[in-house]
């Protein structure tokens, strides 16, 4: 079995007296290791899926596979648990914890998972040092630049070395260099340490650096090369 | 970490902070200060009821201080048992009581006269530091005289005058003798000033013809709200003809202030905090409302419901304690100062007697444990049920929901 599965999922929203169909009777399988994109123009359902993936929403229809596990129609408790164990988040507006250092950041999600203190420094470490963050350990995201705090969340993304790391316009709020960069690191991160990545883009020039581009249009599957 | 977190996050918004916590800390500071006043105020009312006449336990013959009826006197003698050896009592004072006419040259007045032996009755009244005017009696004086200064101003008298005492003998007789004035004392309650006549116990019991008699011992315990259940205990060692009475008992109405002070100051209490309580739900409900999207944030990262609820309510507990805990130390500090120095209104405002005792013209405070836990407590019960809601609202986020939120 792959390591995630869609079959035949539907998301639909209530939108007043009507309904929104966000996600329209999708299927997709994604193996360990793989670097996909989720193409498509606003509206086309790519944060929807991304968030079903994620487990912070459920789909109407259809069910999700996750290591094995569905997960569509987990309880909230279950969900969390997913969450912390097996997903890890890169926002398009970064989203670090203010009152956090970039290293407490990425520390983060292991002082969740109760890992002891020094195996977390020494990933934090070694991720800061793959991500170029070295020296910054101690600063508070609003004294990082764009790019330094969206690198601070991929460690933070990365440090629990999650099933697979989903990332909703990663690049949107950063500017063409930063975002080269942020995706030669992400490409790094998935050959080297075999990450599984999720992201999604409605930037062509993001789009041409995934291995797989599964694009969207208004929830449906369009195409998958 | 659900600790550093929230203490963390208390600090982001500094100003925030300060002024709730200062909010928290004014009202819980004057309410301990106000409480300490009332107490206060309550106290001087007792003590000048009790410590300036009735005791707080009076021993006499049964149904005595209904009437005072002359008749009802007794031996005061082992009949008693041990009641005046308890340790809880600070003193005790046999007395007669009488009531006549005191008159000198063409001014005359009733009065309520009451034989005492001086060293005595110095352990259980204060009149002898109330005096404005010659001394207080001793044990040598056969005929001395204290006077209340109501009652001197309508003799027209002053130490060292002399004074004629006029009343029924317990033989049927009439009984009458010069007394001579030696001092003159001034409480603020009216009552007492304009009626009453401190004398030597020996002289009355022979004007009375009542030798080795006396009427009341009155008694000075440790613990004056105590009054009650020393009463209660000590009866039963009394001989059958004797009863004892708390000051609850001689002032009916004092013991309902009292008893009525508790549910005042829970009102007090319970509406400065309703209104406390509202503005800190208010500063909570913000906190958390403007940190929604972060909330998703967390929430997404795999932070549980539970885990959001424990770190708000964190949160609004430690803003809590350290507001108690301010506001109690200032609140103290203002009721030491209320306590040891005062402010003393006898300049604008004059003694007021009230259901038997008399609220003196100053602003004196007393420390009572209750009058700083209450306001305390509650402090910290208003905070944590002001933290609830807010801490469930942020357990019950959809974090997809939070997270779009701008
Ligand atoms: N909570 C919601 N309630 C109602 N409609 C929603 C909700 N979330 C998404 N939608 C609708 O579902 C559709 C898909 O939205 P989605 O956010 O998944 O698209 P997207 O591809 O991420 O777009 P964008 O590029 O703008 O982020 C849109 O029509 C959107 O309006
Ligand atoms: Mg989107």
């Amino acid at each position: 079995m792959a390591l995630i599965e869609l079959k035949s999922v539907t998301k639909i929203y209530p939108l007043g007296n009507q309904e929104v169909v966000a996600v329209d009777d999708f299927s997709l399988s994604i193996e360990a290791g793989e670097f996909s994109v989720f193409a498509g123009p606003s509206g086309s359902g790519k944060t929807t899926l991304l968030n079903m993936i994620g487990c912070l929403d459920q789909p109407t229809r259809g069910e999700i596979w996750l290591e094995g596990q569905e997960i569509g129609h987990a309880d909230q408790k279950m969900l969390s648990e997913l969450r912390l164990r097996n997903i890890g988040f890169i926002f398009q507006s970064y989203n670090l914890i203010p009152v956090l250092t970039a290293a407490e950041n990425a520390e983060f999600t292991l002082m969740l998972q109760r890992v002891d203190k020094r195996e977390r420094r020494e990933r934090v470490t070694d991720l800061f040092s793959l991500l170029g963050l070295d020296g910054l350990e101690n600063r508070k995201p609003s004294d990082l630049s764009g790019g330094q705090q969206q690198r601070v969340a991929i460690a933070r993304a990365m440090a629990s070395e999650p099933t697979v790391v989903l990332a909703d316009e990663p690049t949107a709020s950063l500017d063409s260099h930063a975002s080269e960069e942020l995706l030669a690191l992400m490409q790094r991160l998935n050959q080297e340490q075999g990450a599984t990545f999720i992201f999604s883009s409605h930037d062509p020039l993001v789009i041409s650096h995934g291995k797989r581009v599964v694009r969207l249009h208004d929830g449906h599957l369009e195409s998958d090369q | 970490m659900l600790y550093q977190l929230a203490l963390r996050n208390i600090w982001r918004n500094r100003r925030r902070t300060l002024l709730t916590l200062s909010a928290m800390i004014i009202s819980s500071a004057l309410l301990i200060l106000a409480l300490g006043v009332f107490s206060g105020m309550l106290r001087d009312m007792l003590a000048t009821a009790t410590e300036q006449y009735y005791g707080h336990l009076v021993i006499s013959a049964k149904g005595y201080q209904d009437d005072r009826d002359m008749f009802r006197h007794f031996q005061s003698d082992e009949s008693i048992g041990t009641v005046l050896e308890q340790e809880d009592v600070l003193g005790y004072s046999q007395r007669l009581r009488s009531f006549g006419l005191l008159s000198r040259q063409q001014n005359s007045s009733p009065a309520e006269i009451l034989g005492i032996l001086p060293l005595q009755e110095q352990t259980v009244t204060s009149l002898h530091e109330s005096l404005i005017d010659g001394n207080y009696l001793t044990t040598e004086d056969p005929n001395g005289a204290v006077l209340g200064s109501g009652l001197a101003r309508r003799l027209n008298v002053v130490p060292g005058d002399q004074l004629v005492f006029v009343t029924q003998a317990a033989d049927g007789s009439i009984g009458n003798d010069l007394l001579l004035v030696k001092g003159i004392f001034s409480t603020g309650d009216i009552g007492h000033d304009n009626s009453l006549a401190l004398v030597p116990l020996a002289w009355l019991q022979q004007v009375l013809v009542l030798p080795g008699q006396v009427h009341e011992i009155a008694v000075k315990i440790d613990q004056p709200f105590n009054a009650a259940s020393l009463a209660e205990k000590y009866r039963v060692d009394l001989h059958e003809t004797l009863e004892i009475l708390d000051w609850g008992e001689m002032l009916p109405e004092m013991a309902e202030v009292v008893a009525s002070y508790d549910v005042s100051r829970m009102i007090i209490v319970t509406i400065l905090y309703i209104a406390t309580g509202l503005g800190i739900l208010n500063t909570f409900f913000m906190a958390v409302m403007e940190r929604t999207r972060e909330l998703g944030v967390l929430m997404a990262l795999g932070m549980r419901p539970g885990q959001i609820r424990v770190m708000i309510l964190l949160e609004t507990t430690i803003m809590g304690s350290l507001g108690l805990v301010c506001g109690a130390v200032v609140g103290i500090a203002l009721s030491l100062y209320m306590a040891l120095v005062g402010v003393d209104l006898s300049g604008t405002l004059t003694p007021i007697t009230y259901a038997g005792g008399t609220i003196l013209p100053r602003l004196h405070a007393v420390i009572e444990p209750g009058n700083i836990l209450i306001p305390s407590v509650c402090l910290l019960i208003v905070s944590l049920l002001a933290g609830f809601l807010p801490a469930n609202r942020a357990a019950k986020m959809q974090p997809v929901v939070a997270i779009r939120e701008e």
